[in-house]
This record gives structure tokens, C-alpha cells and sequence, in this order.
């Protein structure tokens, strides 16, 4: 009798620990990974091009708003994924200084300074490695567990 | 020279943004205090930079102005990675606790 009490304190505790959603986060996505590696390279190249005519860039400005929308709906319907919706959030909010609040500036300014394209594109690259970074750094077990389940039965 | 101009430069904004805060959220005065040293700590080889570069008139004020607030920007980006990592040890630490649970149980009570 003590011992099936002891064991029911275990399964509830067990219970509360995994069913505490706040600790959970989204498995590491080779998706999520590889198409943020594309838009930073994107992105790069076309910052490099700051100093010509932003019409000159329409296209290509436009092709690389759609991924950005994309890969946030991407995202935003992943479960527990708050941190790397959010910081997409970031980058793509056309009010703050970051990724697309670059191409709002080019916008504005029609053309921009070599020097400065060289400060904001130190910026936006380093904020864009963070967010590749804490990708990798998700769980990769989850995944590799589902993978042996999957393949076992 | 120019360094010794950035470090009082340095100690005005400090000053001005504490008076700033102080007078418009004086209960948050301490906190604010902190936060302002933190961001300008952290900032501080990015805003001397960025000051040469408007001395000499290789970017203008607006530019200036723009990645000020871009290091505001980064930052929050810092903090989301930060909160995000400290998240993914915890997930970890919490399935630690639950493993060396059961193993406790499967060798006591089983």
C-alpha cells in the first residue's frame, strides 16, 4: 500500500514535469535552419547593393519580403516556438532598425552610404546568426527519437 | 584625442539619459541606471565607431540616429536568444529530473 502511494506521487510529479509547457520547445528544424541560412545570404547580397537605386532592386527586394513572410507563417504555427516566431518578428518589423527596417531606409533614401550599409549590415548579420544559432542549438533528440520510432515500427 | 572627446561624450549621454528617465519614471530611477550602463557597456565600441564616422562625415546624423537604434533593436534580439537558450537547459534539466526519477523507481520499488 505505501509502495503503490510512492508511486503515485512519482507518476504525478512525472506528469507535472512533462506536461509543463512552459519548458518546452520546438525540436531543432533542418527546414527552419537551411531557409534562414538562404535569407541571410539573400539579404547579404542584397545590402551589398545599398549604394545603387532601390528600383533598380524591386524584384529582388520583393523575392526576398515573400520568403521572409513565408518562413514566419513557417514559424508561427510551429508549437512551442515562441522565441524563434518572435525574433523573426523582429527582423521583419519594417519599424525596427534591423532586416527589413534596412529596406524601408533604402526606400526613403533612394540610394544609401557605403559606410553606413557597412554598419547596418554588421548589425542585421550578427542578429540573423543569433537566430540561426539558437536553431541549432534546439533539441535534436526529439527528433532523432521520432525518427527511431518511426523506423522500428 | 578623439578618444578622450568619446569618453566625455560617453559620460553626457550617461548623465542626460539618467536625468531623462529620472524625471519621467523616478521610482524606476535605480533599475534605469543599470539598463542605461548595460546598453551603453555593450555599445560602446559600436557608438565610438559610429561617432568617427559622423565626425567625419561618412554618414550623416540620420544614419546615426538609425543604428543607435539598431543596437536598441539588437539587443532585444539578444535578449529573445538568451531567453530561448536558458529555456532549452531547463527543457533539458526538466528530462534529467524525470530519467533519474524512474531509474530511482525501477531500482526501489521494481
Amino acid at each position: 500500500m505505501k509502495n503503490i502511494k510512492h508511486i503515485l506521487i512519482v507518476v504525478f510529479f512525472c506528469n507535472l514535469f512533462l506536461s509543463c509547457n512552459s519548458l518546452k520547445t520546438a525540436a531543432y528544424d533542418q527546414y527552419s535552419f537551411q531557409k534562414s541560412i538562404e535569407i541571410k545570404i539573400d539579404a547579404s547580397n542584397l545590402i551589398d547593393k545599398g549604394t545603387t537605386s532601390y528600383t533598380d532592386h524591386l524584384k529582388d527586394i520583393g523575392d526576398l519580403g515573400l520568403e521572409i513572410q513565408k518562413i514566419i507563417e513557417y514559424e508561427k504555427n510551429k508549437p512551442n516556438n515562441e522565441v524563434t516566431y518572435a525574433m523573426w518578428q523582429v527582423l521583419a518589423n519594417k519599424d525596427k532598425n534591423l532586416l527589413v527596417g534596412f529596406f524601408r531606409r533604402w526606400k526613403d533614401k533612394k540610394q544609401l552610404k557605403p559606410f553606413f550599409i557597412k554598419e547596418a549590415k554588421k548589425q542585421i548579420m550578427d542578429v540573423m546568426d543569433l537566430l540561426i544559432q539558437y536553431e541549432s542549438k534546439k533539441d535534436k533528440e526529439t527528433k532523432e527519437k521520432l525518427l527511431k520510432l518511426i523506423t522500428n515500427n | 584625442m578623439y578618444i578622450m572627446d568619446f569618453e566625455v561624450l560617453l559620460k553626457e549621454i550617461k548623465a542626460s539619459l539618467i536625468t531623462l528617465f529620472g524625471e519621467k519614471w523616478g521610482d524606476l530611477e535605480g533599475e534605469s541606471e543599470k539598463d542605461i550602463e548595460q546598453f551603453l557597456k555593450d555599445s560602446e565600441e559600436k557608438l565610438k565607431r559610429w561617432t568617427m564616422l559622423l565626425v567625419n562625415k561618412d554618414i550623416d546624423l540620420e544614419d546615426y540616429e538609425w543604428l543607435v537604434k539598431s543596437q536598441k533593436d539588437f539587443m532585444i534580439m539578444q535578449a529573445l536568444h538568451s531567453a530561448g537558450v536558458h529555456k532549452i537547459s531547463l527543457g533539458h534539466f526538466k528530462n534529467k529530473i524525470v530519467g533519474a526519477i524512474v531509474n530511482i523507481v525501477k531500482v526501489v520499488i521494481l
